[in-house]
Protein backbone atom coordinates (compact mmCIF):
# COMPACT_ATOMS: atom_id res chain seq x y z
CA UNK A 1 0.00 0.00 0.00
CA UNK A 2 1.30 3.41 -0.91
CA UNK A 3 1.44 5.75 2.07
CA UNK A 4 -1.18 8.44 1.84
CA UNK A 5 -0.84 11.82 3.48
CA UNK A 6 -3.76 13.82 4.81
CA UNK A 7 -4.53 16.74 2.49
CA UNK A 8 -3.18 20.01 3.94
CA UNK A 9 -6.42 21.90 3.46
CA UNK A 10 -8.34 19.46 5.64
CA UNK A 11 -6.44 20.69 8.71
CA UNK A 12 -7.65 24.29 8.33
CA UNK A 13 -10.78 24.27 10.52
CA UNK A 14 -12.49 27.02 12.51
CA UNK A 15 -9.75 27.31 15.12
CA UNK A 16 -6.68 27.29 12.85
CA UNK A 17 -8.34 29.62 10.33
CA UNK A 18 -9.02 32.10 13.15
CA UNK A 19 -5.41 31.77 14.30
CA UNK A 20 -4.19 32.47 10.75
CA UNK A 21 -6.48 35.51 10.49
CA UNK A 22 -5.24 37.03 13.76
CA UNK A 23 -1.62 36.36 12.79
CA UNK A 24 -2.10 37.96 9.36
CA UNK A 25 -3.53 41.15 10.89
CA UNK A 26 -0.54 41.41 13.23
CA UNK A 27 1.82 40.85 10.29
CA UNK A 28 0.10 43.59 8.28
CA UNK A 29 0.17 46.01 11.23
CA UNK A 30 3.88 45.50 11.84
CA UNK A 31 4.76 45.68 8.12
CA UNK A 32 2.72 48.90 7.97
CA UNK A 33 4.92 50.29 10.74
CA UNK A 34 8.12 49.35 8.89
CA UNK A 35 8.88 45.86 10.19
CA UNK A 36 11.21 43.36 8.55
CA UNK A 37 10.15 39.70 8.66
CA UNK A 38 12.90 37.23 9.65
CA UNK A 39 12.36 33.54 8.99
CA UNK A 40 14.07 30.53 10.58
CA UNK A 41 13.59 26.81 9.92
CA UNK A 42 16.66 24.92 11.12
CA UNK A 43 15.18 21.51 10.24
CA UNK A 44 13.72 22.52 6.88
CA UNK A 45 15.65 25.47 5.44
CA UNK A 46 13.68 25.52 2.15
CA UNK A 47 10.57 26.54 4.09
CA UNK A 48 12.43 29.60 5.43
CA UNK A 49 13.48 30.50 1.90
CA UNK A 50 9.95 29.98 0.56
CA UNK A 51 8.41 32.34 3.15
CA UNK A 52 11.01 35.01 2.38
CA UNK A 53 10.63 34.85 -1.41
CA UNK A 54 6.84 34.87 -1.02
CA UNK A 55 6.89 38.27 0.71
CA UNK A 56 9.80 39.80 -1.23
CA UNK A 57 8.65 38.77 -4.71
CA UNK A 58 4.87 38.23 -4.69
CA UNK A 59 3.42 35.78 -7.21
CA UNK A 60 0.57 38.20 -7.90
CA UNK A 61 1.61 41.20 -9.99
CA UNK A 62 1.04 44.54 -8.31
CA UNK A 63 1.20 43.32 -4.71
CA UNK A 64 3.80 45.26 -2.76
CA UNK A 65 7.19 43.73 -2.04
CA UNK A 66 7.78 43.39 1.68
CA UNK A 67 11.11 42.98 3.47
CA UNK A 68 11.67 39.38 4.51
CA UNK A 69 14.89 37.41 4.94
CA UNK A 70 15.60 33.72 5.60
CA UNK A 71 18.18 33.21 8.36
CA UNK A 72 19.79 29.86 7.59
CA UNK A 73 23.27 30.06 9.10
CA UNK A 74 24.27 27.37 11.62
CA UNK A 75 23.30 29.61 14.58
CA UNK A 76 19.93 31.18 13.71
CA UNK A 77 19.55 32.65 17.22
CA UNK A 78 22.75 34.68 16.83
CA UNK A 79 21.61 35.71 13.34
CA UNK A 80 18.15 36.77 14.51
CA UNK A 81 19.58 38.62 17.53
CA UNK A 82 21.81 40.87 15.46
CA UNK A 83 19.39 41.27 12.55
CA UNK A 84 16.20 42.10 14.41
CA UNK A 85 15.10 45.46 15.74
CA UNK A 86 12.17 46.38 17.99
CA UNK A 87 8.94 46.14 15.99
CA UNK A 88 10.20 43.39 13.67
CA UNK A 89 8.64 39.98 12.99
CA UNK A 90 10.00 36.44 13.32
CA UNK A 91 8.42 33.34 11.78
CA UNK A 92 9.74 29.91 12.71
CA UNK A 93 8.76 26.80 10.79
CA UNK A 94 9.84 24.06 13.17
CA UNK A 95 8.78 21.32 15.54
CA UNK A 96 8.11 22.26 19.17
CA UNK A 97 11.36 20.66 20.36
CA UNK A 98 13.75 22.37 17.92
CA UNK A 99 16.32 23.86 20.35
CA UNK A 100 17.32 26.94 18.35
CA UNK A 101 13.70 27.90 17.78
CA UNK A 102 12.78 27.33 21.44
CA UNK A 103 15.66 29.65 22.36
CA UNK A 104 14.79 32.31 19.76
CA UNK A 105 11.16 32.34 20.88
CA UNK A 106 12.00 32.92 24.55
CA UNK A 107 14.40 35.74 23.64
CA UNK A 108 12.16 37.49 21.09
CA UNK A 109 10.23 39.54 23.69
CA UNK A 110 13.53 41.08 24.79
CA UNK A 111 14.28 41.94 21.18
CA UNK A 112 10.84 43.56 20.77
CA UNK A 113 10.00 41.05 18.06
CA UNK A 114 6.54 39.58 17.41
CA UNK A 115 6.66 35.83 16.82
CA UNK A 116 4.77 33.26 14.76
CA UNK A 117 5.49 29.55 15.07
CA UNK A 118 4.32 27.14 12.35
CA UNK A 119 4.68 23.41 12.95
CA UNK A 120 3.15 20.01 13.51
CA UNK A 121 3.26 17.25 16.10
CA UNK A 122 3.29 17.99 19.85
CA UNK A 123 2.47 21.66 20.44
CA UNK A 124 4.76 24.25 22.01
CA UNK A 125 3.50 25.43 25.42
CA UNK A 126 0.78 28.09 25.31
CA UNK A 127 2.35 31.53 25.05
CA UNK A 128 5.63 30.24 23.61
CA UNK A 129 5.01 32.50 20.60
CA UNK A 130 2.58 35.35 19.92
CA UNK A 131 0.88 33.17 17.31
CA UNK A 132 1.13 29.38 17.32
CA UNK A 133 -0.15 28.02 13.98
CA UNK A 134 -0.22 24.30 14.51
CA UNK A 135 -1.10 21.09 12.69
CA UNK A 136 -2.19 18.57 15.30
CA UNK A 137 -0.87 15.46 13.57
CA UNK A 138 1.73 12.92 14.65
CA UNK A 139 2.62 12.13 11.00
CA UNK A 140 6.35 13.02 10.70
CA UNK A 141 5.89 13.51 6.95
CA UNK A 142 3.61 16.58 7.29
CA UNK A 143 6.48 19.04 6.56
CA UNK A 144 6.98 17.45 3.11
CA UNK A 145 3.35 17.29 1.94
CA UNK A 146 2.68 20.95 1.17
CA UNK A 147 0.75 21.61 4.38
CA UNK A 148 3.23 24.17 5.74
CA UNK A 149 3.41 25.69 2.25
CA UNK A 150 -0.37 26.11 2.34
CA UNK A 151 -0.17 27.78 5.76
CA UNK A 152 2.37 30.42 4.79
CA UNK A 153 0.64 30.96 1.44
CA UNK A 154 -2.55 31.70 3.39
CA UNK A 155 -0.66 34.02 5.75
CA UNK A 156 0.70 35.95 2.78
CA UNK A 157 -2.71 36.14 1.07
CA UNK A 158 -4.53 37.28 4.24
CA UNK A 159 -1.82 39.82 5.09
CA UNK A 160 -2.33 41.54 1.75
CA UNK A 161 -6.10 41.62 2.31
CA UNK A 162 -5.40 43.52 5.55
CA UNK A 163 -3.56 46.23 3.60
CA UNK A 164 -6.92 47.08 2.01
CA UNK A 165 -8.15 48.11 5.49
CA UNK A 166 -5.81 50.96 6.45
CA UNK A 167 -8.01 52.03 9.36
CA UNK A 168 -7.30 48.73 11.10
CA UNK A 169 -3.54 49.05 10.67
CA UNK A 170 -3.20 52.15 12.84
CA UNK A 171 -1.36 51.73 16.13
CA UNK A 172 -3.77 50.78 18.88
CA UNK A 173 -3.62 52.15 22.40
CA UNK A 174 -3.38 48.68 23.90
CA UNK A 175 -0.42 47.79 21.70
CA UNK A 176 1.69 50.17 23.77
CA UNK A 177 1.04 48.10 26.87
CA UNK A 178 3.42 45.17 27.22
CA UNK A 179 1.93 42.14 28.93
CA UNK A 180 5.28 41.38 30.52
CA UNK A 181 5.34 44.81 32.17
CA UNK A 182 3.30 43.87 35.22
CA UNK A 183 4.74 43.40 38.69
CA UNK A 184 7.16 40.81 37.36
CA UNK A 185 9.16 43.27 35.30
CA UNK A 186 10.29 43.42 31.70
CA UNK A 187 12.36 40.82 29.85
CA UNK A 188 15.85 41.94 28.85
CA UNK A 189 18.92 40.39 27.25
CA UNK A 190 22.38 41.40 28.43
CA UNK A 191 24.40 43.20 25.74
CA UNK A 192 27.47 44.24 27.78
CA UNK A 193 28.67 42.68 31.04
CA UNK A 194 28.40 44.92 34.11
CA UNK A 195 30.91 47.66 34.81
CA UNK A 196 30.58 49.09 38.34
CA UNK A 197 27.33 47.19 38.80
CA UNK A 198 25.70 48.53 35.62
CA UNK A 199 25.05 46.24 32.60
CA UNK A 200 23.80 47.32 29.19
CA UNK A 201 20.54 45.46 28.58
CA UNK A 202 18.39 45.16 25.50
CA UNK A 203 14.63 45.19 26.07
CA UNK A 204 11.59 45.65 23.84
CA UNK A 205 11.82 49.43 24.15
CA UNK A 206 15.52 49.62 23.32
CA UNK A 207 18.83 49.47 25.20
CA UNK A 208 19.27 50.70 28.76
CA UNK A 209 21.81 50.55 31.59
CA UNK A 210 20.55 48.34 34.39
CA UNK A 211 21.73 47.88 37.98
CA UNK A 212 22.86 44.25 38.36
CA UNK A 213 24.13 44.28 41.96
CA UNK A 214 21.31 41.97 43.10
CA UNK A 215 22.31 39.26 40.61
CA UNK A 216 26.04 39.79 40.71
CA UNK A 217 27.52 37.60 37.98
CA UNK A 218 25.76 38.49 34.72
CA UNK A 219 26.97 37.33 31.30
CA UNK A 220 26.38 38.55 27.76
CA UNK A 221 23.11 37.12 26.30
CA UNK A 222 21.72 36.21 29.74
CA UNK A 223 17.97 36.76 29.90
CA UNK A 224 16.97 38.81 32.94
CA UNK A 225 13.91 40.50 34.36
CA UNK A 226 14.27 44.24 34.78
CA UNK A 227 12.19 46.13 37.34
CA UNK A 228 12.58 49.81 38.15
CA UNK A 229 16.00 50.00 36.52
CA UNK A 230 17.38 46.94 38.29
CA UNK A 231 17.90 43.31 37.23
CA UNK A 232 15.94 41.22 39.73
CA UNK A 233 15.99 37.68 38.29
CA UNK A 234 17.97 35.66 35.80
CA UNK A 235 15.89 33.33 33.56
CA UNK A 236 17.41 29.93 33.04
CA UNK A 237 16.57 27.77 30.02
CA UNK A 238 13.68 25.52 31.00
CA UNK A 239 14.70 22.36 29.16
CA UNK B 1 4.90 57.96 13.63
CA UNK B 2 3.96 59.49 10.24
CA UNK B 3 0.70 60.62 8.75
CA UNK B 4 0.84 58.33 5.73
CA UNK B 5 -2.42 56.60 6.72
CA UNK B 6 -4.55 59.70 5.96
CA UNK B 7 -7.65 58.90 3.89
CA UNK B 8 -7.16 59.53 0.19
CA UNK B 9 -9.44 61.88 -1.65
CA UNK B 10 -11.17 58.97 -3.39
CA UNK B 11 -11.94 57.32 -0.05
CA UNK B 12 -15.63 58.22 -0.26
CA UNK B 13 -15.97 55.81 -3.20
CA UNK B 14 -15.07 52.85 -1.00
CA UNK B 15 -16.89 53.30 2.29
CA UNK B 16 -16.01 49.81 3.53
CA UNK B 17 -12.27 50.06 2.96
CA UNK B 18 -12.17 53.52 4.47
CA UNK B 19 -9.32 54.33 6.82
CA UNK B 20 -11.84 55.25 9.53
CA UNK B 21 -12.63 51.54 9.97
CA UNK B 22 -11.76 50.66 13.56
CA UNK B 23 -13.40 47.34 14.48
CA UNK B 24 -11.33 44.38 13.26
CA UNK B 25 -13.90 41.74 14.19
CA UNK B 26 -15.63 41.52 10.82
CA UNK B 27 -12.31 41.60 8.97
CA UNK B 28 -10.97 38.74 11.09
CA UNK B 29 -14.15 36.75 10.40
CA UNK B 30 -13.77 37.39 6.68
CA UNK B 31 -10.08 36.43 6.73
CA UNK B 32 -10.80 33.17 8.57
CA UNK B 33 -13.59 32.28 6.13
CA UNK B 34 -11.29 33.12 3.22
CA UNK B 35 -8.57 30.87 4.69
CA UNK B 36 -11.02 27.97 4.97
CA UNK B 37 -12.24 28.52 1.40
CA UNK B 38 -8.72 28.56 -0.03
CA UNK B 39 -7.75 25.54 2.08
CA UNK B 40 -10.75 23.64 0.74
CA UNK B 41 -9.74 24.53 -2.81
CA UNK B 42 -6.18 23.41 -2.09
CA UNK B 43 -7.37 20.03 -0.76
CA UNK B 44 -9.75 19.51 -3.70
CA UNK B 45 -7.01 20.27 -6.22
CA UNK B 46 -4.54 17.96 -4.45
CA UNK B 47 -7.04 15.09 -4.49
CA UNK B 48 -8.00 15.65 -8.14
CA UNK B 49 -4.34 15.76 -9.14
CA UNK B 50 -3.55 12.57 -7.22
CA UNK B 51 -6.53 10.83 -8.83
CA UNK B 52 -5.78 12.04 -12.35
CA UNK B 53 -2.11 11.02 -12.24
CA UNK B 54 -2.28 7.84 -10.14
CA UNK B 55 -1.10 5.53 -12.96
CA UNK B 56 1.65 7.94 -14.09
CA UNK B 57 2.91 8.49 -10.55
CA UNK B 58 3.08 4.72 -9.98
CA UNK B 59 4.98 4.20 -13.23
CA UNK B 60 7.36 7.10 -12.62
CA UNK B 61 8.00 6.12 -8.99
CA UNK B 62 8.68 2.52 -10.02
CA UNK B 63 11.19 3.59 -12.65
CA UNK B 64 12.84 5.95 -10.19
CA UNK B 65 13.20 3.13 -7.64
CA UNK B 66 14.87 0.93 -10.24
CA UNK B 67 17.34 3.71 -10.99
CA UNK B 68 18.07 4.33 -7.30
CA UNK B 69 18.71 0.59 -6.86
CA UNK B 70 21.32 0.88 -9.64
CA UNK B 71 23.03 3.75 -7.82
CA UNK B 72 21.17 6.55 -9.56
CA UNK B 73 20.66 9.92 -7.94
CA UNK B 74 17.99 12.60 -8.15
CA UNK B 75 18.39 16.24 -9.22
CA UNK B 76 15.51 18.66 -8.59
CA UNK B 77 15.13 21.96 -10.45
CA UNK B 78 12.96 25.02 -9.98
CA UNK B 79 12.96 28.83 -9.83
CA UNK B 80 11.82 31.06 -6.95
CA UNK B 81 9.24 29.42 -4.69
CA UNK B 82 9.47 26.31 -6.86
CA UNK B 83 13.20 26.14 -6.14
CA UNK B 84 12.36 25.87 -2.44
CA UNK B 85 9.76 23.19 -3.20
CA UNK B 86 12.41 21.42 -5.29
CA UNK B 87 14.74 21.57 -2.30
CA UNK B 88 12.05 20.19 0.03
CA UNK B 89 11.45 17.34 -2.44
CA UNK B 90 15.19 16.57 -2.66
CA UNK B 91 15.37 16.51 1.15
CA UNK B 92 12.38 14.17 1.29
CA UNK B 93 14.34 11.68 -0.83
CA UNK B 94 17.75 12.19 0.80
CA UNK B 95 16.75 12.68 4.44
CA UNK B 96 13.25 11.21 4.93
CA UNK B 97 11.73 11.08 8.43
CA UNK B 98 11.21 7.37 7.77
CA UNK B 99 12.21 4.94 5.02
CA UNK B 100 15.35 4.60 2.96
CA UNK B 101 17.40 7.67 1.99
CA UNK B 102 18.73 8.04 -1.56
CA UNK B 103 21.09 10.59 -3.11
CA UNK B 104 19.19 13.74 -4.11
CA UNK B 105 19.83 17.47 -4.22
CA UNK B 106 18.43 20.68 -5.61
CA UNK B 107 20.44 22.25 -8.41
CA UNK B 108 19.50 25.72 -7.11
CA UNK B 109 20.99 25.08 -3.67
CA UNK B 110 24.58 26.17 -4.23
CA UNK B 111 24.79 29.95 -4.67
CA UNK B 112 28.43 29.76 -5.81
CA UNK B 113 27.52 27.43 -8.69
CA UNK B 114 24.28 29.25 -9.59
CA UNK B 115 25.86 32.72 -9.62
CA UNK B 116 28.99 31.50 -11.42
CA UNK B 117 26.90 30.02 -14.22
CA UNK B 118 24.41 32.89 -14.26
CA UNK B 119 27.19 35.43 -14.51
CA UNK B 120 29.45 33.60 -16.95
CA UNK B 121 27.15 31.73 -19.35
CA UNK B 122 23.69 33.19 -18.67
CA UNK B 123 20.76 32.44 -16.41
CA UNK B 124 19.09 30.10 -18.92
CA UNK B 125 21.99 27.68 -18.54
CA UNK B 126 22.27 27.51 -14.72
CA UNK B 127 20.73 24.03 -14.61
CA UNK B 128 21.84 22.61 -17.96
CA UNK B 129 25.53 23.12 -17.21
CA UNK B 130 25.13 21.30 -13.90
CA UNK B 131 23.37 18.39 -15.64
CA UNK B 132 26.34 18.18 -18.03
CA UNK B 133 28.72 18.09 -15.07
CA UNK B 134 26.85 15.69 -12.77
CA UNK B 135 24.57 13.42 -14.75
CA UNK B 136 25.00 9.68 -15.37
CA UNK B 137 22.52 7.66 -17.43
CA UNK B 138 20.98 6.02 -14.34
CA UNK B 139 20.01 9.37 -12.74
CA UNK B 140 16.66 11.18 -12.48
CA UNK B 141 15.74 14.86 -13.02
CA UNK B 142 12.53 16.41 -11.68
CA UNK B 143 11.66 19.95 -12.85
CA UNK B 144 9.04 22.07 -11.06
CA UNK B 145 7.46 25.07 -12.79
CA UNK B 146 4.01 26.52 -12.17
CA UNK B 147 3.90 27.84 -15.74
CA UNK B 148 5.71 24.96 -17.42
CA UNK B 149 7.60 27.51 -19.49
CA UNK B 150 10.85 28.27 -17.67
CA UNK B 151 13.68 28.33 -20.20
CA UNK B 152 16.37 27.28 -17.70
CA UNK B 153 14.36 24.16 -16.84
CA UNK B 154 13.51 23.25 -20.43
CA UNK B 155 17.13 23.39 -21.66
CA UNK B 156 18.22 21.29 -18.68
CA UNK B 157 15.50 18.70 -19.33
CA UNK B 158 16.54 18.39 -22.98
CA UNK B 159 20.14 17.84 -21.91
CA UNK B 160 19.06 15.34 -19.25
CA UNK B 161 16.99 13.33 -21.73
CA UNK B 162 19.87 13.18 -24.19
CA UNK B 163 22.08 11.80 -21.41
CA UNK B 164 19.65 9.00 -20.62
CA UNK B 165 18.13 10.38 -17.42
CA UNK B 166 14.55 9.74 -16.42
CA UNK B 167 12.88 13.14 -16.78
CA UNK B 168 9.82 14.23 -14.79
CA UNK B 169 8.04 17.58 -14.98
CA UNK B 170 5.58 19.18 -12.53
CA UNK B 171 3.69 21.94 -14.31
CA UNK B 172 0.63 24.14 -13.82
CA UNK B 173 -1.99 26.21 -15.64
CA UNK B 174 -2.31 24.56 -19.09
CA UNK B 175 1.04 22.81 -18.77
CA UNK B 176 2.92 25.26 -20.98
CA UNK B 177 5.95 24.00 -22.89
CA UNK B 178 6.35 21.11 -20.46
CA UNK B 179 3.00 19.61 -21.47
CA UNK B 180 4.16 19.18 -25.08
CA UNK B 181 7.85 18.47 -24.47
CA UNK B 182 9.08 15.21 -26.03
CA UNK B 183 12.02 15.28 -23.62
CA UNK B 184 9.83 14.68 -20.57
CA UNK B 185 9.10 11.02 -19.75
CA UNK B 186 6.32 12.13 -17.38
CA UNK B 187 4.55 15.47 -17.06
CA UNK B 188 2.10 16.15 -14.22
CA UNK B 189 0.16 19.36 -14.87
CA UNK B 190 -1.90 20.77 -12.00
CA UNK B 191 -4.91 22.42 -13.58
CA UNK B 192 -5.26 25.71 -11.71
CA UNK B 193 -4.67 29.42 -12.33
CA UNK B 194 -3.30 29.99 -8.82
CA UNK B 195 0.46 29.66 -8.38
CA UNK B 196 -0.06 29.01 -4.66
CA UNK B 197 -2.53 26.18 -5.16
CA UNK B 198 -0.35 24.67 -7.92
CA UNK B 199 2.68 24.62 -5.60
CA UNK B 200 0.66 22.95 -2.83
CA UNK B 201 -0.38 20.21 -5.28
CA UNK B 202 3.19 19.84 -6.58
CA UNK B 203 4.26 19.07 -3.02
CA UNK B 204 1.57 16.40 -2.65
CA UNK B 205 2.39 14.82 -6.04
CA UNK B 206 6.08 14.79 -5.09
CA UNK B 207 5.20 13.13 -1.82
CA UNK B 208 3.24 10.42 -3.65
CA UNK B 209 6.17 9.88 -6.02
CA UNK B 210 8.44 9.42 -2.99
CA UNK B 211 5.95 6.98 -1.41
CA UNK B 212 5.82 4.82 -4.54
CA UNK B 213 9.61 4.85 -4.78
CA UNK B 214 9.99 3.82 -1.14
CA UNK B 215 7.43 1.06 -1.48
CA UNK B 216 9.21 -0.32 -4.53
CA UNK B 217 12.68 -0.18 -2.99
CA UNK B 218 11.45 -2.09 0.07
CA UNK B 219 10.39 -5.10 -2.02
CA UNK B 220 12.60 -8.19 -2.37
CA UNK B 221 14.67 -8.09 -5.58
CA UNK B 222 12.68 -10.87 -7.29
CA UNK B 223 9.48 -8.87 -6.89
CA UNK B 224 11.02 -5.50 -7.77
CA UNK B 225 12.31 -6.75 -11.11
CA UNK B 226 9.75 -6.88 -13.91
Amino acid sequence: MTTTAQLGGSYIGMELSADLAAAALDLARRFHDGATLWVISPQWEPHAHHVAVEFVHPVIMGKRALPSVALVEPDPVAQARVASQPGDLLIAVASADEPAVVDAMRRAPAWGVLTLWIGSGPRPPAGAANHILWIDSDDPMVPATGTFVLMYHLLWELTHVCFEHPGLLKPRAESDVCVTCGDEGRLGEVVLEPVNGQALVRAAGGEEWVDTTVLGDVRVNDLILVHAGAAITRLEATS
Amino acid sequence: MTTRHEPESTGFLYPFIESEETDATSLLDDLAASARGKAGESARLQQESLDEYAPGLTAAGTQMAERFLRGGRLYTLGNGGSSTDAATLATLFSRPARGRPVAAWSLAADEAVVTALGNDVGFDLIFKRQIIAHARDRDVAIALSTSGNSEDLMTAITEAKQRGLLTVGFSGHDGGRMAVADDLDFCFTVHSQSIHRIQESHAMLGYRLWSVTQEHMARPMSEARP
